[in-house]
């Protein structure tokens, strides 16, 4: 991988911590090549090209969905609201592109409403957050049921099909073997890696992260930033929407089932930790790949069914046990 | 809070936090009482009562549009309840709403578990409602222990249909090849019955060869990802894929898609929802089976309402009357284009006076 160059770009910013990080920072890439190793050895079909095209359709909307995550939780907050905005906007866009229900064809111009609508619900969840001082999980997890209960008052219980040749070419359409979509996902993970090591957004939310008391003392405008961060988690939790629409091929208010867990794993099990301040979007893509090959590797391995979710659990203890740091903590809650 | 409130009445500034507070309160009260109720005119008729898990699922959705359509061949009032799958709330619904018709009341329930079904029917019994439960009750809880009140059970056995859905896989692949199986949740009577009707079907075909069984608890999602992995696995291996409902079948359709090869290789759903039967006639799906939630919704209740207005007495009834399996429509490519027009393009024609008609036999327990 070419990426291990810049896995943790918060080594530079701290030079004195950087021999200890170094291991810590590195285990959740030192996991994902062991896995795919053992996995490989049982069935050598991992290794194949096509295998590796099918991990990279299932790993784009985790992977979209941790980049907004992982802002959030870089600043030492949560979002439960995952599941809301994507079903949210995954329901809209059916209803705005071409689709089996209504004769709507705003083709582009849905999916750029859907972003907006993305951006709605993260800002309201800035918004509520930061203005009526509430904290973030109780917030984002109302606007979590918002999100799936409009969507469910938009549908009343229905599956709309979505037939735009354009939303389904993400899924459909290949350029160099691989969908449009994982193309939009690498897309998505370049903008967030621009914003967060070239951007002062980006450098605030570490600010905020590390510790807020010293951010709003030098001028941080707090406040401002964690509204913006959460609009940005908005947004991405919309493209997944958009994703998950083109790939199952139709909206329903079911769509977003089970993917805040994912979402949150992914995160945590490539190392950004959930007191805020350490982590990467680069470490999130290594969290969703851990996460993706292991659920693909099982299948391919023959684990029962039955013993599949025990493993996952006992993958998630052992990421996050060899990727944290534990000198620097006094107390674990 | 409410304090605020009323010192803010009394003339104390009221803060913008505690008027934002109490839209919060008022909003919330609005939630609560989740009783979408019209108001009691006809209050000399039974209200009817569909109590259901949501609204979110075409599922029950449809169920609801039937119990609507009963009511109002009838003429009496029509209450909706859900229990968003919380037991507890749906059981104090089912109470509220006795409590609310004083037992003038017929209540057609789908049990969010099985064991909620016995307070539902106690309830009910003291208040002197009438009751008919489908999926879900325990199996030692029958209806003839509390005449007249517990009118009826109605439930579909997942076995001859999980077989059935095989069977029409079987056919479609020529009688031989692989295929894989997506099951729903592990521990659901449904997710089992319906795995125990393919391994039926598999015995009786040995040139067919089970690849793999995975649970995918009932999710497209999971579904997708389980699909996307066997195709890995497996490969070309794979002709035809059984799936236990059809949001699980409708994805492995979705994955087969993007691998190019979908309508090459057959799959099945059961649950007979609007876009399954499209994908039918796509010729991206071979099969479902319809459980016809329209008829559970309209029919639970003209059973209950029958027996409470006095057109029989349970009482009287053969047991094979009041726990028994209802009849699924199995859709194939042969019918899945009168089923559309009937069933989906127009509302539903129902003799709610056939109340008999679709029973199947006494429901068996082992």
């Amino acid at each position: 991988m070419t990426l291990d160059a810049s896995i943790s770009p918060s080594q530079s910013a701290k030079p004195t911590a950087r021999r200890r990080w170094r291991i810590a920072a590195w285990a959740p890439l030192i996991v994902l090549v062991l896995l795919c190793g053992l996995i490989t050895l049982i069935n050598p079909n991992f290794m194949t090209f096509g295998n590796m095209v099918r991990i990279s359709q299932a790993a784009m909307i985790p992977l979209v969905l941790g980049l907004g995550a992982t802002f959030i939780i870089l600043m030492g907050s949560i979002d439960l609201s995952v599941e809301g905005g994507l079903t949210l906007s995954a329901v809209i866009l059916s209803m705005l592109v071409l689709n089996g229900a209504n004769s709507n064809a705003f083709g582009m111009f849905g999916i750029l409403i859907v972003l907006l609508v993305g951006a709605g619900v993260g800002f309201a969840n800035g918004v509520i957050h930061v203005r009526l001082k509430i904290p973030s999980f109780m917030v984002t997890l109302g606007m979590w049921f918002v999100g799936v209960g409009a969507a469910n008052a938009l549908l009343g219980g229905m599956a709309i099909r979505i037939n735009d040749p354009m939303i389904r070419s993400l899924a459909i359409e290949r350029f160099l073997g691989f969908p449009l979509g994982v193309w939009l996902a690498l897309f998505c993970l370049l903008i967030a890696l621009i914003i967060q090591n070239y951007t002062r957004l980006g450098r605030y939310i570490y600010a905020l992260g590390g510790g807020e008391d010293l951010a709003a003392l030098s001028g941080i405008p707090v406040g401002r930033v964690r509204i913006l961060a959460f609009t940005l988690a908005g947004v991405f939790y919309a493209v997944g929407g958009v994703l998950a629409a083109a790939q199952l091929g139709l909206g329903n208010a079911q769509i977003g089932t089970g993917r805040l867990f994912t979402t949150v794993t992914a995160v945590v099990v490539g190392g950004t930790a959930l007191s805020g301040g350490q982590g990467s979007v680069l470490q999130t893509l290594v969290g969703v790949l851990i996460v993706v090959v292991l659920s693909n590797g099982m299948v391919l391995m023959g684990v029962p069914p039955s013993v599949q979710i025990g493993v996952q659990g006992l993958m998630i203890i052992a990421a996050v046990a060899l990727s944290i740091d534990r000198k620097r903590m006094r107390i674990v809650k | 809070m409410v304090n605020k409130l009323i010192s803010g009445a009394l003339g104390k500034p009221i803060k913008r936090r505690d008027i934002l507070k109490g839209a919060g309160l008022i909003g919330m009260a609005g939630v609560f009482p989740a009783i979408i109720t019209r108001p009691a005119f006809a209050a000399d008729k039974p209200t009817v009562v569909n109590s259901i898990r949501s609204l979110s699922n075409p599922y029950h959705a449809t169920w609801n549009k039937g119990g609507a359509a009963f009511a109002k061949s009838v003429g009496a009032d029509y209450v909706t309840l859900v229990t968003e799958g919380n037991s507890e709330k749906g059981i104090a619904d089912i109470k509220a709403i006795l409590a609310k018709t004083g037992g003038n009341a017929v209540i057609n329930v789908d049990p969010n578990d099985s064991p909620d079904a016995r307070p539902i029917i106690d309830a009910a019994k003291a208040a002197g409602a009438y009751v008919v439960t489908q999926w879900n009750k325990p199996a030692d809880l029958h209806p003839w222990d509390y005449d007249p009140n517990y009118v009826a059970h109605i439930s579909f056995s997942g076995v001859p249909y999980g077989k059935a859905m095989a069977e029409t896989l079987i056919k479609k692949m020529g009688g031989k090849g692989g295929i894989v199986a997506l099951g729903g949740i592990e521990s659901n009577v449904p997710a089992i019955e319906r795995k125990k009707g393919l391994m039926e079907a598999l015995a009786a075909n040995p040139d067919v060869k089970l690849l793999d069984y995975q649970v995918a608890n009932w999710s497209a999602t999971e579904a997708l990802e389980k699909t996307n992995a066997w195709l890995t696995q497996f490969g070309d291996q794979i002709t035809g894929i059984w799936a236990a409902n059809d949001d699980m079948a409708l994805a492995a359709v979705e994955a087969l898609r993007a691998d190019g090869r979908a309508g090459k290789v057959p799959v099945t759903g059961i649950d007979g929802i609007q876009l399954a039967v499209e994908a039918i006639q796509k010729g991206e799906l071979a099969g479902t089976v319809a459980w016809d939630p329209y008829w559970q919704g309209g029919m639970g209740l003209a059973i209950g309402y029958a027996a409470k207005t006095g057109v029989f007495d349970p009482a009287k009834e053969p047991k094979e009357h009041r726990e028994f399996y209802g009849k699924g429509v199995i859709i194939t490519d042969e019918n899945a284009n009168t089923y559309y027009a009937e069933n989906i393009a127009a509302e539903p024609k129902m003799d709610w006076n056939d109340i008999w008609g679709r029973v199947t036999g006494q429901i068996q327990y082992d």
